[in-house]
């Protein structure tokens, strides 16, 4: 299928739950109140790791408007967990980080749940505790679990092609080691939920989470009942980026201390609790690499080493570790790459799914050995991305197929933005120019050989469309973009369709928002959707205009027949046509949609995605050789994302994850002293603001992708993939030197500089 | 002990008895039912909770309920007029200045303390200004433009009954130069 002309795909089309959100009227999670209801308090964890000798809650409930204290007394003690089963929802005999949930009460006010926590008294047996994952790989360090020798997870170890070889064949060869950062989603809406137990045993869980039904099957194993024991309706939410993809206890303890005490029960978590325990943090790894090349530039080998950090229990952490093992080989064209990549357990929080998912600390470092090995070869790095870059055909060693791809377009329109030819010519000291390449994925198959979605559309008698979907919205614009790919396909405007809030009781089965896969999964389902319920129009206005259903088109609200539109039927009064006759029916279709891509088998070898999204960045900074501040001039993206759906949409998707790219470069990281947070709150946790924000240029490749909806990729993650090896490979260029542990902070700079001249 | 208290919230008056340390931010959300007012961080740094007090922009993370007796308050509530946007709530809404929207009602009742106390500012003062107001998703470009659409006229005010026509229309503002789009 080729490009084609869109009346709705394309077009700047404005927020559909835009007046909500601008008005306040828009429900959140702590905006939400409920008969009887009572508020939740956690009690933490104090220790990195200890035993649990003793717990006497006696105080705490007699305290007046306490109405239950839980512990893990009052659960199935059964671990639950994304990929491993690790995690309990309250302590069960140790706890293993600080800001674990140990015991939870419910009060008829916050004041009162927060008093009756100082009155739960805990007899702790302190034990060693070890903080580095590295160190924690040693022989006779502290186990986080008894039965995980030397602390770790997971291990994954692939190797393709002949990577000695390739090494000898090399001209040239880089080696060296990169450090990622624990990064926070600091969604400006923490995590929360509101539980309301009903005897008859069903849990309906109000939560601000982006994956609604992933949420209900790990709430149901966790509390030892079926899925459908728990309901679980979505509220506005105030941000994800993969922190709200339920790997944290909070609903889960709601729900509990619910049943307890027979009310509604609204747990927030404090800002503080959220770094603290709250949305799992990015994956933190050090990254070995080794990469050879050919005299012209071209890549030959490739090796690396990635240890991660899972923290004290594992959340997505074993998905993330293999992305940032495997997946980069999808950007460029490579024979021979070989990894081995360690998962580590550490008396830390569980690390998990954050925006990018293993990419920007695999980008992180392999860009850099990238820009690396462009200086010693003498090529300019631009030149190096390009003569290497995936094209469509492309398969990579463990398997990605591509299908669209203009990475060479997005690396000349990312050179074209920042002037790199001019500014390259022209050096000015102290500045200098970066950029690195990226790939992402459009959704991503590892759960349970499924990477689908569903969606059912019901045309009302007035001739709106009602999308439902469980797939659900977390700021992103997911709403927007469907009700445009309904209206594109249905010939209606997009005034005519509407999304319904995500809840597991009303939807099909929905993964939710995680991998990039909203537009391309739930867009294809969406429109499979709406294909059939126009077929069930059409079939109504065949009969009304005495013609047959292959010749009817439907635009703009109009259904005539190709050629006479001035006999147009209304959509309306089809619709009512339909429904308002002897043997009538409401229209409504669901549809479905499963991407054609393959399972990673036991070597890691499949087709993690139906389709890769693509993108390139550059920058232009100067760097204060006094001080060691960077200050980026300009910043230029080129993504490709195949069609774009909504240009305001994909823009601000774009211009939100650069900014989250150049916190993690610059200032993000939560800093630990013997496992406990020492920064958790946004005074001393900095997330950049409107005054560090730089010029920025943007482009959208010219691309299609026959497998996605109108021709559409993913887009959320790509823009904060490379952001930070991009800033430190322009860092290089201005000053020659090179940062290798995130943040790249003034201090780091200045010491590096002070090291050169003092080799000079 | 509570006491009783009087707020004027957005021109309507409110009776209340709350403790003397209760935060303004929890007295509109949980004694008045005024939600649209958030919070981000509890400790005034996000802007999330931004309301004008008297005019002034304060945090109501930080300010005390009974200390705004007498005054007037202004939430997000307070800003459409019969169905009517007002133009920054317009702008937020066409130019894309908002994602999840969480942040927005501090956001937008931070650009009007603004646009009240200085109508010409340039990009240097905007900056400055809406440093306070944190946004995860936008990286602020948005933002700005809308703020700059609204000084520049480009708001057109008078929408009736509800939601905007939706045509979103964002254009460069030299923040951002958008380059090539896909046709």
């Amino acid at each position: 299928m080729a490009k084609q002309d869109f009346s709705v795909v394309g077009r700047r089309v404005q927020r559909v739950e835009g007046y909500e959100k601008a008005t306040g009227e828009s429900r959140y999670i702590a905006d939400i109140m409920l008969p009887r209801m009572l508020y939740g308090k956690i009690f933490r964890s104090p220790f990195p790791h200890a035993r649990i000798l003793n717990i006497d809650t006696s105080k705490a409930e007699r305290l007046r408007g306490v109405r239950c204290v839980v512990t893990a007394e009052d659960t199935i003690k059964k671990p639950w967990g994304a990929f491993f089963a690790d995690q309990y929802p309250l302590s069960v005999g140790k706890v293993r980080y600080v800001g674990e949930e140990v015991a939870a009460v419910a009060a008829i006010d916050r004041e009162t749940a927060e008093e009756a926590l100082d009155l739960i008294e805990i007899e702790w047996d302190e034990l060693p505790a070890v903080f580095d994952a590295e160190e924690a790989m040693q022989p006779g360090a502290p186990l986080v679990h008894d039965d995980k020798e030397r602390n770790v997870a997971m291990v994954i170890d692939v190797e393709r092609g002949d990577i000695e070889k390739a090494f000898a064949d090399s001209d040239v060869i880089v080696e060296d080691t990169f450090q990622s950062t624990p990064q926070w989603h600091c969604a400006i809406e923490t995590i929360g939920s509101v539980a309301d137990y009903s005897p008859s045993g069903k849990y309906t869980i109000y939560m601000n989470t982006q994956t609604l039904f992933n949420a209900r099957y790990r709430i149901a194993a966790a509390l030892g009942v079926r899925e459908t024991d728990v309901r679980i309706i979505q509220s506005a939410v105030g941000g994800g980026f993969g922190g709200k993809s339920c790997d944290d206890n909070n609903a889960i303890v709601a729900a509990i201390l619910s049943r307890k005490a027979g009310k509604p029960v609204k747990l927030i978590n404090t800002r503080e609790e959220e770094f603290l325990a709250g949305s799992r943090p990015r994956v933190f790894m050090k990254i070995y690499v080794k990469m050879g090349f050919r005299k012209n530039g071209l890549i030959r080998a490739k090796q690396t080493r990635v240890v991660a950090d899972n923290g004290a229990y594992s959340a997505k952490a074993p998905a993330i570790t293999g992305v940032a093992a495997l997946r980069h080989d999808t950007c460029y064209k490579y024979s021979d790459v070989k990894t081995q990549a360690y998962l580590v357990y550490t008396n830390k929080i569980p690390t998990g799914a954050f925006r990018g998912f293993g990419n920007p600390s695999a980008e992180w470092a392999v860009e850099q050995a990238i820009d690396e090995a462009s200086h010693e070869l003498g090529i300019d790095p631009i030149e190096i991305a390009r003569m290497n870059a995936a094209e469509p055909g492309y398969v990579s060693p463990h398997g990605n197929r591509v299908i669209s791809c203009e990475l060479k377009q997005c690396i000349d329109k990312a050179g074209e933005l920042i002037g790199w030819k001019e500014k390259r010519a022209n050096k000015k000291p102290s500045t200098g120019l970066g950029l690195a390449c990226t790939v992402h994925v459009s959704g991503k198959r590892h759960f349970g050989d499924y990477d689908g979605s569903s969606a059912t559309i019901k045309l009302n008698e007035d001739g709106k469309a009602l999308i439902l979907s469980g797939e659900g919205e977390s700021g992103q614009g997911c709403y927007t973009t469907m009700c445009a790919i309904a209206a594109e396909e249905l010939g209606v405007p997009i005034e005519d369709v509407e999304m319904s809030h995500a809840d597991t009781d009303l939807t099909t089965f929905c993964l939710g928002a995680f991998a990039s896969r909203l537009t391309y999964i739930s867009g294809n389902a969406v429109r499979d959707a709406a294909s059939k319920v126009k077929q069930q129009l059409f079939e109504q206005a065949a009969e009304m205009l005495e013609a047959s259903a292959e010749d009817l088109v439907a635009r703009d609200g109009k259904i005539f027949v190709r050629g006479a539109e001035s006999k147009a039927l209304p959509v309306a009064d089809v619709a009512r046509a339909r429904l308002f006759r002897n043997g009538g029916a409401p229209i409504v279709a669901s549809g479905k949609f499963d991407a054609d891509s393959v399972l990673q088998d036991s070597t890691r070898y499949g087709n993690e995605s139906g389709a890769y999204n693509y993108g390139c960045q550059a920058v232009e900074v100067e760097v204060d050789r006094e001080t060691g501040q960077v200050k980026i001039l300009q910043y230029a993206a080129a993504s490709d994302c195949g069609t774009v759906i909504n240009p305001v949409g994909a823009e601000g998707q774009v211009e939100g994850a650069v900014a989250q790219g150049i916190g993690y470069a610059l200032i993000e990281g939560l800093r630990f002293d013997e496992g406990r947070p020492v920064n958790p709150n946004f005074s001393d946790y900095r997330i950049p603001s409107m005054r560090d924000m730089p010029p920025l240029k943007h482009a959208f490749a010219d691309s299609y992708e026959p497998t996605g909806p109108f021709g559409a990729k993913g887009l959320g993650e790509l823009g904060m993939d490379p952001t930070a090896a991009v800033i430190s490979n322009a860092v290089f260029d201005a000053v020659g030197v090179r940062i290798r542990t995130l943040p790249i902070t003034p201090e780091k700079v200045l010491h590096a500089l002070k090291e050169k001249d003092a080799k000079k | 002990m509570k006491r009783p208290v009087t707020l004027f919230v957005n021109g309507e008056s409110y009776d209340i008895e709350i403790e003397p340390n209760r935060l303004l931010l929890h007295a509109l959300r949980e004694d008045i039912g005024l939600t649209g007012t958030k919070e981000g961080c509890s400790i005034g740094v996000c802007g999330a909770c931004s309301v004008t007090v008297g005019g002034r922009l304060v945090s109501s993370c930080l300010t005390l309920a009974v200390a705004c007796e007498g005054k007037e308050v202004l939430t997000i509530e307070g800003l459409a007029k019969d169905g009517v946007l007002h133009p920054l709530q317009q702008a937020f809404v066409e130019y894309g200045g908002l994602q999840c929207g969480i942040c927005t009602p501090g956001q937008i009742i931070a650009a009007k303390a603004l646009l009240d106390e200085k109508p010409n500012p340039n990009e240097e003062e905007i900056k400055e200004w809406m440093a306070g107001n944190l946004c995860r998703c936008t990286g602020y470009y948005k933002i700005m433009e809308s703020i700059l659409a609204v000084m520049h006229g480009k708001i057109a005010t008078g929408h009736a009954g509800g939601k905007p026509a939706h045509e979103a229309k964002i254009q460069s503002l030299g923040v951002y130069k958008p380059v090539s789009k896909t046709s």
